[in-house]
């Protein structure tokens, strides 16, 4: 509005200090500018509440399109008057000149409808995409935390269970929101927490794993990892939780500690014909060259440490 | 970890700690009152970013129990409410509790100021121990958060601070610390393997806590720049 006021008091100006003494193309400008102003007035109220999502029923309003036609015939006038103005007689110099005004004048007045055309198309594919997300997120949701949700409350009253399937729920859901997806052969990391989460799994007890480094798994760092699952897995039968298991990859070796909260056995004591800790965890490393020792006393914690040295990389 | 003993929280436990809860899910803000023993005092809640500064600045607790993913202020969760609280010699201590195990997470909260981090998983016990360990002005460093510290300081790769005030380095007692703590070693534990003093830890984990904060190393910088914070 302040735009055409403005026009308004320019067309009085000009015609008080008689139209004579100034250039003939002062009014049809003023009436192009008007009628410019009057076409691009609705789309302001548009993007008003939301630039990103214009209310595009707004637009055609009658109000609206009275302006939108009023202008457009302001401009439509201005542009005639000024193809029929012979400001120079050679007809080659119009015959170029006229058309491009007039196109660049059309274009003026169309671009910013154009331009929120665009504009309104992008926002719609963005919605899409959000709504697909959104859709793939509820349905993940669905198959893990629903299901989940259910069985619990089916087993409501066998806590183990529901411990289980609770830890083994979060651990999912951790995977999905947190975690870059990466296997057991790129991530040595991910191929222990992945044995770790095969105890858990199996004999209901919480372990929290801990790693330092990353490289892609060998085949001395499966090893270490294997033995680590079942020191895991024998803390869980004979100790109580939550179990810390922590691996440090460095460039010369692998270690990882499993470490129980108790109650601790005399490893003097072990019968020499369990097989367990002397095959699964100790042979195991010894071949790759490593060595693994288990630290235990009755009334303490056991801790059994695993190391292996390194391929060295020629 | 819950066999703590009275003894090893009450190295420096001003009797009856004041904390105030802040977390958006109604849910654990009741479990962790709940869990809570006996000498802590829960003296305010708060749900989110504005609630939690004007209840904090007005109960003015010793400790504030700190969610990391809050609604409201400019976005940044616990970062806009430790940049609001931590100001004046009076200023709470904060133990920041979270389900989330992202490095970005921890590393950017606890550059802004909090003294410890323990995720939602905790034990009743431990939780409490914590709490009187942050109000005695000790850190609190889970097994991921010394397992992150370890990472981040390049400890794995075999570097050393050759002096005590290197900020981009850990020193070797420092590293020998961390990584009894990321092996599940209470600060008891750990002082007993080391044959040094439960204070002396204290001092070693304090010290990694400040390296922390203000070292400007690479993966620190990465990991706190994911929160948008420095």
């Amino acid at each position: 509005m302040g735009l055409a006021l403005l026009a308004i008091a320019g067309v009085l100006i000009a015609n008080r200090s008689g139209a004579d003494g100034l250039a003939p193309w002062i009014i049809p400008s003023i009436v192009f500018a008007l009628g410019l102003a009057l076409v691009w007035s609705p789309l302001d109220r548009v993007t008003l509440e939301d630039a990103r999502r214009p209310k595009l029923s707004g637009l055609f309003e009658r109000d609206a399109w009275a302006r939108l036609a009023l202008g457009l015939a302001m401009g439509i006038g201005a542009l005639w008057w000024f193809a029929t103005w012979e400001f120079t007689m050679d007809p080659v110099q119009r015959a170029i000149i006229v058309p491009l005004v007039v196109l660049g004048a059309l274009a003026l007045v169309l671009a910013p409808w154009w331009l929120r055309l665009i504009r309104q198309v992008g926002v719609e594919r963005q919605e899409r995409v959000r709504e697909f997300e959104r859709a793939e997120i509820a349905a993940h949701l669905h198959d893990s935390v629903l299901q989940t949700l259910t069985l619990i409350r089916a087993k409501a009253d066998d806590p183990d269970a529901v411990t289980r399937l609770a830890r083994a729920q979060e651990r999912d859901l951790r995977a999905y929101l947190y975690q870059d997806r990466r296997t057991e052969e790129e991530s040595v990391a991910t191929a222990l927490a992945l044995a770790v989460n095969a105890v858990e799994d199996a004999q209901g007890i919480i372990v929290d794993v801990v790693s330092v480094g990353d490289a892609p798994t060998d085949e001395r760092l499966w090893a270490a990892v294997k033995a680590a699952g079942e020191a895991t897995s024998n803390a869980a039968r004979h100790g109580i939780g939550p179990v810390s298991v922590y691996a440090e990859l460095t460039a010369h070796t692998y270690e990882i500690f499993v470490r129980d909260s108790g109650p601790g056995f005399d490893p003097n004591t072990v019968p020499s014909d369990r097989l367990g800790i002397k095959q699964s965890i100790i042979g195991r490393v010894a071949r790759q060259g490593g060595a693994a020792f288990v630290q235990s006393a009755p009334g303490e914690r056991t801790e059994v440490s695993i190391s292996v040295p390194r391929e060295v990389r020629s | 970890m819950s066999d703590k003993t009275a003894d090893d929280a009450a190295v420096a436990t001003p009797p009856g700690v004041t904390v105030v809860i802040v977390d958006d899910h109604d849910v654990i803000r009741v479990g962790v009152r709940e869990s809570l023993e006996d000498d802590i005092e829960v003296v305010g809640e708060a749900r989110d970013v504005e609630s939690a500064i004007e209840v904090i600045l007005e109960a003015k607790p010793q400790v504030v129990i700190l969610d990391v993913h809050l609604p409201g202020g400019t976005g940044g969760g616990a970062l806009d409410v430790l940049a609001e609280i931590l100001t004046g010699t009076d200023a709470p201590r904060v133990l920041a509790l979270s389900v989330s195990d992202a490095a970005e997470d921890v590393v950017a909260t606890v550059r802004a100021g909090a003294r410890g981090y323990v995720t939602k998983s905790i034990s009743g016990p431990d939780l409490s121990d914590a709490v009187r360990r942050v109000a005695g002005g000790d850190a609190v460093f889970s097994p991921r958060l010394a397992g992150f510290v370890l990472d981040a300081f390049g400890a794995a790769g075999g570097e050393v601070a050759a002096i005590d005030d290197d900020l981009d380095k850990l020193t070797a007692r420092e590293q020998e610390v961390m990584r009894l703590i990321a092996r599940g070693y209470t600060y008891r534990e750990v002082a007993a393997k080391l044959f040094i003093s439960i204070k002396t830890v204290e001092t070693h984990v304090g010290k990694v806590l400040r390296k922390l904060q203000l070292s400007n190393r690479h993966e620190l910088a990465h990991w706190a720049a994911q929160r948008r914070i420095v």
